[in-house]
């Protein structure tokens, strides 16, 4: 078993805030990274959630993804 | 709650939602119509996720998702608190819905069951003898570990999510709860599998 399959069955035993708690961090977080702006340790708690929950970190991702897309669009 | 300094176009559309007459009703169509966008836009994202069959009912589906997050948007109006843009706070309503939706229409079609042959499958990318025999007795704690320390519920909510690849949306529809019950029901099982392979002398699994 690799230390990847591993973390997917275990998770990680950092703090984790769960789906609730980390969605209200996700939008906020797309804007820090889509601008490029270093994260604050307060995302500490919802980074390990995206690590231990898949439709989170996807929701996570296709939000970044449009941001970056209507960034694109903006000044293209 | 507290209420973070507003940049101004958020703040006209928190005054138009909020308010009455032409500029809400004109306000709420013109938000209805950036979600329905970001719904297809995650829809399209998505394609090569659903199975044949599935897409020609997408559109359909994009319209429900977005109308509802609106419905989520408007009724949590009073909690935005202006950490991001407000179209970027209203846009993870949308996502939500339509991934969740998306999510569970891919698998319309397909059973959950509790699979045990499951811990026969899991793939190992042959490693020197020793990490194996390491690997594999780890392989063993831990399904003992399964089998003997998780409630039923608990269980089958692990395998399917982590070793069957069954999304948690699909789970939750399935179960008659929320995506944030299942992830819960799933971390108190993670924890409860690390402290009974810790106690096995398995040292700490993931850190």
């Amino acid at each position: 078993m690799t230390e990847s399959q591993l973390q997917k069955l275990l998770g990680s035993t950092a703090p984790d805030p769960g789906c609730e708690g980390s969605g209200e961090f996700m939008d906020e977080y797309c804007e820090l990274v889509s601008s490029g702006e270093p994260l604050p340790d307060r995302f500490a708690a919802f980074l390990t959630h995206m690590a231990n929950c898949v439709a989170c970190r996807e929701d996570t991702e296709s939000l970044l993804a449009l941001l970056l897309e209507q960034e694109k669009t903006n000044t293209g | 709650m507290n209420t973070l300094a507003i940049d101004q176009e958020s703040a006209e559309w928190l005054r138009d939602l909020q308010g009455n007459g032409a500029a809400r009703e004109h306000a709420t169509a013109r938000l209805h119509a950036l979600l329905i966008r970001v719904a297809r836009g995650e829809a399209s994202r998505r394609r090569s996720t659903l199975p044949g069959r599935a897409i020609e009912d997408v559109d359909d589906l994009c319209v429900q998702a977005a109308s509802d997050a609106l419905m989520a948007v408007l009724a949590k109006l009073g909690t935005y608190r202006g950490a991001a843009r407000f179209t970027t706070w209203a846009c993870k309503f949308a996502i939500f819905e339509t991934s969740t939706r998306l999510r569970r229409h891919a698998w319309r079609q397909r059973k959950v069951e509790l699979d045990d042959t499951i811990w026969d499958r899991l793939p190992d990318a042959a490693p020197p003898v020793l990490q194996r025999l390491e690997n594999d007795q780890l392989i063993v704690a831990l399904h003992r570990a399964v089998r003997d320390h998780l409630t039923e519920r608990q269980r089958f909510i692990f395998q399917s999510v982590t070793m069957d690849d069954v999304p948690i949306d699909v789970l939750a529809e399935r179960l008659g709860t929320s995506r944030g019950a299942i992830y819960k029901t799933l971390h108190d099982a993670r924890a409860k599998l690390r402290r009974v392979l810790i106690e096995a002398g398995h040292g700490e699994p993931v850190s």
